[in-house]
């Protein structure tokens, strides 16, 4: 017997394997980590004041506690009473892409082990944004949407929704029940006309990407999901 | 080259602290096994590619739950070969590929091996046929132990089994080539 282990370390030798790419280069931009929270958070407030006051034309009296829950491109707003906003619609996603392409214009998308039934790319949002669908388009099952640090996302939520960091990536935060999502356009804007109906969504950090996932799924199950991501 | 392990302990030290260029140094270190062994499990290189580097990220997203002090390379093999399991279910596509050799000329100019053997292109021709022709699960362990000499621990890191499982399925695996080669 070690002699034919013998021959096949050596047929081992001989047998043909591609070249190594160099992977550390091209995961580089993958990795980076914020370095500091401060600026973003600052210009986040503004972004989110403005569209306090100029978007959602929520009375100035009744408004708004601002939570920042370590989440760097994510404000939420809490109100009495929902602004209206459309239900999801199929071009608030953007356009249909192959996950080919997809990589392709947004090579720092992260995929989880469950593979998406369809990709969305949406180039009006600062950076991208890149959103995966599973189920039908007319009826997805589930979401997750990734922008990088250039994009800001506002959450509008009722008095008592449950909002809850919780443990996931670098930061996360859960919100149960219907809420207003919100992204900002090229000028940091917020626009009621881009609002949308959002179910339960768990919203996450990773290094400098930004993720919400949203579906009809219990905290656990979104944590579940979330941590096979990345 | 692989680093030292107190050398790696420190690395990933490091790297778990937030520190990229430690992981990169971590990355360049283990790039080729990982790819080698993405690549047997996923059946092509482009797909190997994807799984290696999103491995590698999970990898270091993930640094916070490695156990300190315990070997790295099988924890990051497991991640990779996770990958690039699913990447080959996604497309549905067989297990693992037919190994071919390389071209006769260029395995002339090949490092004599440590064992100074040398195998006659016909014997090397047979002995890879009768590597094909085993089961997808005995193959995978084949390669892994012997082309790209994993340790056990490794394989069954690599392979999703346990080390038990690569033991038998081993050596059940030695004993059908040596049927098909005698």
């Amino acid at each position: 017997m070690p002699e034919l282990e013998t021959a096949l370390r050596q047929l081992g030798r001989e047998v043909e394997l591609p070249a190594t790419p160099d992977i550390a280069a091209a995961i580089r931009p993958r990795l980076e980590r914020p370095r500091s929270w401060r600026r973003p958070v600052l210009v986040a407030i503004a972004v989110a004041l403005v569209a306090i006051g100029a978007a959602l034309l929520v009375p100035p009296a009744r408004t708004a506690i601002l939570d920042w829950l370590g989440l760097r491109n994510v404000s939420v707003v809490r109100v009495p009473e929902l602004p209206g906003a459309r239900p999801l619609g199929r071009l608030d996603l953007g356009e249909r892409v192959t996950p080919a392409d997809a990589r392709r214009r947004a090579p720092w998308l992260l995929v989880p082990d469950d593979k998406p039934d369809a990709f969305y790319v949406d180039d009006s949002v600062p950076g991208g944004r890149v959103t995966l669908l599973w189920g039908a388009a007319s009826g997805p099952r589930l979401l997750l949407t990734e922008t990088t640090g250039r994009a800001y996302i506002q959450k509008v939520v009722l008095g008592d929704t449950n909002v809850e960091p919780v443990d996931v990536g670098d930061a996360g935060v859960w919100f149960r029940g219907q809420h207003v999502v919100m992204f900002s356009d090229r000028n940091g804007v917020f626009h009621d006309t881009r609002s949308r109906l959002a179910a339960s969504t768990l919203v996450w950090q990773l290094g400098g990407l930004t993720l919400r996932l949203e579906g009809d799924l219990t905290k656990e199950q979104s944590l579940r999901i979330a941590r096979t991501v990345g | 080259m692989v680093s030292r392990p107190q050398d790696e302990s420190a690395l990933v030290e490091r790297a778990r602290r937030g520190d990229e260029q430690a992981y990169e140094e971590l990355v360049r270190a283990h790039q080729g096994i990982a790819f080698r062994t993405a690549y047997l499990l996923a059946g092509n290189a482009s797909d190997a590619e994807e799984a290696a580097q999103d491995g590698f990220v999970k990898a270091y997203r993930a640094l916070g739950r490695f156990r300190a002090g315990s070997p790295f390379r099988p924890w990051l093999l497991q991640i990779v070969a996770n990958e690039a399991r699913n990447r080959r279910r996604s497309t549905g596509r067989r297990a693992a590929l037919a190994l071919r050799a390389a071209a006769e000329e260029s395995s002339g100019d090949a490092a004599p091996s440590p064992e100074g053997v040398q195998l006659a292109g016909e014997d090397r021709e047979r002995l890879l046929a009768a590597v094909n022709s085993l089961r997808d699960e005995e193959r995978l362990v084949i390669a892994c132990r012997f082309f790209l000499e994993l340790t056990e621990a490794e394989t069954a890191a690599a392979l999703d089994i346990r080390v038990g499982t690569v033991k038998s399925r081993t050596s059940r695996a030695l004993e059908h080539l040596k049927e098909a080669y005698a």
